[in-house]
């Protein structure tokens, strides 16, 4: 793709050095200007545009083209091939319409869809015949007209998403200037501090009469403890910094739905396992349980006297109500479903006759 | 889901539950199938006999054949099964007792035993080997831990091994249910229910208003006595009948209650169900009854009368003469079928590496190896 063509390429394509109207060479005119519009893409230099459509509408001066022009639509061509030009302008005028984002679909099939169909109505309208043009058109418009809403949301929230990367941009280069700044000033810092510990140094040896290894030495680490300082502090500082960066650039970013309160998990998916023969009560009075409960060396193991209520009492009626040679007797038979209870003990007491007598005939040695 | 409904979920009531007549008739099934094999297997064993004898000299063959017992085997019946597996349940508490395992564990073996001996015949496997297999699953199974080695010289003449030999055959015939629901632990419920309620510290259940007013005298006093006798029958009686095989351990639990003390368990069922409801109040009662009575029929007595034990004592001879031969050293079929497994991996072992010589051979071939089908 050629971009500013009408610099570069003079030399090799002859047709962008004279105007197709008025024929002027650049050769005559070094400042010679090709301009184009949207309407019809036929170029003519700056003047002719001038001459022809300064006093207000008027027809396309090359042959057989006619179209209705307008001063205001003429622009410089961006790209040197027109045909370029032409589609990416359509792309442009389609793609403001067609302008949903992939997280309004469901799936990403959808969402590739969704993209074959819009590439096809730019096909359409790039390299169709004067009908599929048409149709194509038409189905622009009919479907700007049905999803005004959408279309205008989406555009929102486009510029808002152009919006937002500027900041962030912004933020990053203020952080990346701020530290430098910093690191500056650390760095002069420190060469205070080094001249100030050696006129320390020196005055002390000029004073005092202490070893002056010592001194030097001592001077040294002082030195060494200030920076390390400084660097623990300017690294909170940056952290701090950051953390309240990451704050300012999350803030935003993704909106979400409210999630949908989820219900309290069920384990039992449903059962209800409230005893129908008794109430379990909070405690009761047993000699045997009077120690457990008192001491704290059954208890600490997680021991929960309640447990103990509810197994012992559920056990105490689970089945009182079974009877079995009732239920029993019609386990052989297929079609009494009525006295099996649950569909385990239906499979066990279908296949039971035929169990047993494998068995019978079964040995293990 | 209701009590009932939970306790239909398990094992012991979807395939340890069996009318009289139905468990007669298994009964009788294995007894009539292992007395045929029994005879089938002595049959064969003198055949094998006759032939190796045919070459050895007359004298010899005189005193093998004084093993076998002569003529038809005199198998046992059912009764007499019956009688020496409830012997040897006694035995098992009483070795129990010597171990000084807790009542869980007893009980629990002892239903193995019962279970295990519905589709297998005492003919075929000697209950003296199924006992010890049987009392160390239940040490497993009631979580009361039991070394092997300390198990086996606890008992006395027996190795690890001779518990061990029939390990899978016993769980064979538990049908690898090793779930046991005992009464024991709703005796402990029922019981602290009745103490609350003696207490008045429960508000009467729902709909019995009427029937809690009418409640017995000197309640306390009596939860207390007809506990500790229920807790004895429990540990006795209930586990020497059949009662786990027609009852649930709510049902037999309440009978023992109903043998200590009639009124009071009367009355506590009357609290439970609504004499409106069906009839169901009256059916519990006697099922109940029942049960009761199938309780109170055995002697809980550790030591068999002059009686029974002379009875007992002729049974055993004629189990010892009636034992499956080709069953009998359990250890030793253990053991052969170990090796034997064993031995079949190594010819595999063999053949694997035969081939792979093989393959590496024709792969030195100019044309490489043969293609596999």
């Amino acid at each position: 793709m050629m971009r500013n063509g009408a610099s570069k390429a003079i030399d090799n394509n002859p047709s962008d050095d004279i105007c197709p109207v008025c024929k002027s060479n650049r050769y005559l005119n070094p400042s010679l200007q090709f301009l184009i519009n949207p309407e019809c893409y036929h170029k003519m230099c700056s003047t002719c545009v001038d001459r022809i459509f300064t006093s207000g509408p008027a027809s396309c001066p090359v042959p057989y083209c006619g179209k209705t022009l307008r001063k205001k639509g003429f622009h410089k061509a961006f790209f040197g091939d027109l045909k370029v030009e032409r589609e990416v302008d359509i792309r442009k005028r389609v793609g403001a319409v067609f302008n949903r984002r992939q997280d309004e679909f469901e799936t990403l099939l959808d969402w590739n869809n969704y993209l074959e169909e819009v590439e096809g109505l730019i096909f359409d309208l790039v390299e169709g015949t004067k009908e599929e043009k048409l149709k194509a058109e038409e189905r622009l418009k009919a479907y700007r007209e049905s999803n005004m809403g959408d279309i205008e949301e989406n555009r929102r929230a486009g510029l808002e998403q152009i919006e937002m990367e500027k900041q962030r941009e912004k933020a990053e280069k203020e952080a990346v200037r701020q530290r430098r700044l910093a690191a500056l000033r650390e760095e002069e810092e420190e060469k205070l501090d080094v001249a100030r510990s050696k006129r320390d140094v020196l005055e002390r040896l000029a004073n005092t009469d202490e070893d002056a290894n010592k001194i030097t030495q001592q001077a040294q680490k002082i030195i060494l403890k200030k920076s390390s300082a400084r660097r623990t502090l300017a690294e909170s500082v940056e952290s701090n910094g950051r953390a309240r960066d990451s704050g300012l650039t999350i803030r935003g970013l993704k909106k979400k739905e409210a999630p949908i309160a989820e219900k309290p998990y069920d384990p039992f998916g449903g059962v209800d396992l409230t005893p129908s023969r008794y109430v379990l009560q909070e405690d009761y009075d047993n000699e045997w349980l009077s120690n457990a409960k008192s001491d704290t060396r059954h208890m600490a193991g997680g021991y929960s006297l309640q447990e103990y209520y509810a197994r012992t009492l559920f056990e105490a009626f689970s089945g009182l109500g079974v009877f079995i040679e009732d239920e029993v007797a019609g386990r052989s038979l297929p079609a009494a479903p009525a006295s099996i209870g649950t569909a385990a003990a239906a499979e066990a007491s279908a296949a039971k006759v035929n169990i047993e007598y494998k068995m019978e005939l079964d040995d293990v040695f | 889901m209701s009590e009932d409904e939970r306790y239909r979920t398990s094992t012991q009531y979807r395939l340890w539950s069996y009318s009289p007549d139905s468990l007669l008739a298994l009964r009788s099934t294995t007894n009539r199938i292992a007395a045929e094999r029994v005879r089938e297997a002595v049959r064969r064993l003198r055949e094998a006999r006759a032939l190796s004898s045919a070459d050895t000299s007359e004298v010899e063959n005189g005193q093998s054949t004084s093993a076998i017992p002569e003529g038809e085997v005199d198998c046992l019946t059912v009764d007499e099964e019956l009688k020496l597996v409830a012997f040897y349940c006694r035995q098992t508490i009483q070795l129990g007792d010597h171990l000084k395992v807790p009542t869980e564990v007893k009980a629990t073996a002892i239903q193995y035993i019962k279970r295990f001996y519905i589709t297998n015949s005492l003919m075929t496997y000697h209950p003296a080997d199924i006992l010890k297999t049987a009392l160390f699953f239940a040490t497993k199974t009631e979580n009361h831990y039991f070394r092997l080695t300390k198990f086996a010289d606890a008992i006395g003449k027996t190795k690890p091994e001779d518990v061990l030999a029939s390990e899978f055959l016993l769980t064979q015939g538990l049908r690898f249910t090793f779930d046991v629901r005992h009464p024991f632990r709703a005796l402990e419920g029922a019981v602290m229910e009745l103490q609350a309620l003696s207490k008045g510290d429960i508000p009467p259940f729902h709909g019995a208003g009427a029937v809690i007013e009418a409640r017995p005298h000197n309640m306390e006093r009596r939860v207390k006595n007809a506990h500790g006798k229920a807790r004895e029958y429990l540990k006795s009686s209930a586990l020497l009948t059949d009662a786990y095989f027609h009852f649930t351990p709510s049902q037999i639990m309440m009978a023992a209650l109903m043998i200590a003390d009639k009124e009071l368990t009367e009355w506590y069922i009357k609290c439970k169900f609504s004499a409106a409801a069906g009839g169901l109040q009256q059916k519990v009662l006697a099922t109940l009854e029942k049960c009761a009575t199938m309780l109170k029929e055995v002697d809980t007595s550790s030591e068999p009368s002059t009686t029974e034990r002379k009875e007992l004592k002729a049974l055993a001879k004629k189990l010892n003469k009636c034992r499956n031969p080709e069953k009998m050293d359990l250890v030793g079929l253990q053991r052969a079928k170990r090796e034997g497994e064993e031995s079949v991996d190594e010819k595999i072992v063999k053949k694997r590496k035969l081939e792979r010589e093989q393959s590496a051979k024709e792969g030195e071939d100019l044309f490489g190896p043969a293609i596999k089908k």
